[in-house]
């Protein structure tokens, strides 16, 4: 057949729907993220639910609960007829919390496999401090 | 806009039951994934909700009233077998459908015939079993109706068909449309459906939310220092169902609260304690699994 069925996701979505982690999650946190590195700008349109559900071949209502979690986060706003935005007040301000709640998820997930191979909170320390001094140089500290 | 209400419905043939007692509630345009084993009474489910099979007690309800005549002017029903005429062209079938439903589109009638690509002139003699598949959905899904029952609609077609089913499911369900099908490839179910329903031998095993199940299931496992572990505690915990153990290794499936039962596993001495994520197919194999059915707890001796 031909492939009218077939889009091109939007590069920055990707999702894994045989992840254990539910899918709406993965979107909120791929949103998140999208706008505390940039990807997505203040005042951005994001594709409609039915456009985003079709290219990601996701049910339509995953996605609507992610906008409206995003909603409610404060991430993104929804004029009625006209479609969901990134918001434009307050966009630094919530990137920065974003990073750091998307920054603390991988961190906590990081340590629970630490802690779960055994390592104790004094190694655990001393990796991380280890991992920063790589990341920023003496000088940054 | 259909609201599709399962009550308590039950069938048997001779004596064997083929559905014991099934409820659901399907709310207007979502999509409700029916999984099970086979011989798990899905497509009798179908069968008795569009009156295929008189059902010996429960009901259907659609929009809160019992099915009526003119319903079927709404709903439209892919079987799992075709049903389509051998001697007779696509074309003709279509034409056929154009009678029967009065939203019919020809318009949507030939794009899907392209999206499938399939030749309206074509026997269905001549068709092989994709296509067969691709001709009774292209009926359905031009026939516009506010419910679509569709059972196992991407056997037999390739995955490049399969995706462009999905994303016809998708699209009826963005447009309001409510789709009730069933499918024995659960990463289809993980991605259209948005509630799920997991028969096995008649009987409701498991029902939910995806992305609810999907949550609230966790693999729970620790590490003990020596074999002879208890789980009598755990075999009774209402929040796991189900304790397995492998040499030193004890491994949960908790339904909720995975955080605590991680905790009480270090209480009873557990090292290494893990969480791990748990997709659609490992909670219907947890649910569906012959050895161990759910709820039940495997005893290590």
């Amino acid at each position: 057949m031909g492939s009218p069925g077939l889009t091109l996701v939007p590069a920055i979505f990707t999702i894994d729907p045989r992840s254990g982690v539910p899918i709406y999650l993965q979107l909120i946190e791929q949103v998140k993220r999208s706008v505390a590195v940039g990807a997505l700008e203040a005042g951005e349109q994001l594709p409609t639910v039915k456009q985003l559900a079709l290219d990601l071949t996701i049910n339509p209502n995953t996605v609507a609960r992610a906008y409206r979690d995003l909603e409610r986060d404060e991430v993104i706003e929804t004029a009625p007829g006209r479609g969901s935005f990134v918001r434009a007040n307050g966009t630094s301000a919530n990137a920065r919390k974003t990073m750091e709640g998307v920054t603390l998820d991988a961190l906590g997930t990081a340590i629970r496999d630490a802690k779960s191979m055994g390592l104790q909170r004094q190694e655990l320390t001393q990796l991380m401090n280890a991992a920063l001094d790589r990341w920023f140089p003496k000088e940054e500290r | 806009m259909t609201a599709l209400s399962i009550r308590n419905l039950s069938k048997n043939y001779g004596t064997f039951a083929a559905l014991k007692d099934f409820s659901a509630e399907i709310a207007p345009g979502t999509v409700f994934g029916l999984l099970g084993p086979n011989g798990a009474g899905k497509t009798t489910t179908f069968k008795c909700l569009l009156g295929l099979s008189r059902a010996d007690s429960g009901e259907a309800l659609f929009d809160g009233m019992p099915l009526q005549p003119q319903f079927f002017d709404r709903i439209a029903y892919v079987p799992e077998k075709s049903v389509l005429y051998d001697w007779m062209t696509i074309g003709q079938h279509l034409e056929m459908q154009k009678r029967a439903f009065s939203a019919f589109s020809a318009r949507r009638a030939e794009e899907l015939l392209a999206l499938f690509d399939l030749d309206p002139r074509k026997r269905v003699r001549n068709l092989s079993k994709g296509m067969r598949t691709g001709a009774a959905l292209v009926m359905a899904f031009s026939a516009n109706p506010d419910l679509l029952v569709l059972d196992e609609p991407t056997s037999g077609l390739d995955p490049l068909n399969q995706r462009a089913v999905l994303k016809l499911i998708i699209d009826a369900a963005a447009d309001g449309k409510t789709i009730i099908f069933s499918s024995h490839q659960i990463g289809q179910v993980e991605r259209a459906a948005e509630h799920i329903a997991i028969l096995q031998n008649g009987k409701l095993l498991l029902a939910g939310a995806v992305e609810d199940l999907k949550s609230e299931y966790k693999i729970v496992e620790g590490i003990f220092s020596d074999e002879r572990i208890s789980s009598n505690g755990l075999a009774r915990d209402p929040r796991v169902t189900r304790v397995e153990t492998t040499g030193r290794v004890l491994r949960t499936i908790v339904r909720d609260d995975s955080s605590g039962v991680a905790a009480e596993l270090e209480r009873l001495g557990a090292s290494n304690v893990r969480m791990v994520d748990l997709n659609l197919e490992d909670i219907f194999l947890n649910a569906v699994s012959p050895n161990t059915p759910a709820g039940e707890i495997v005893e290590q001796a």
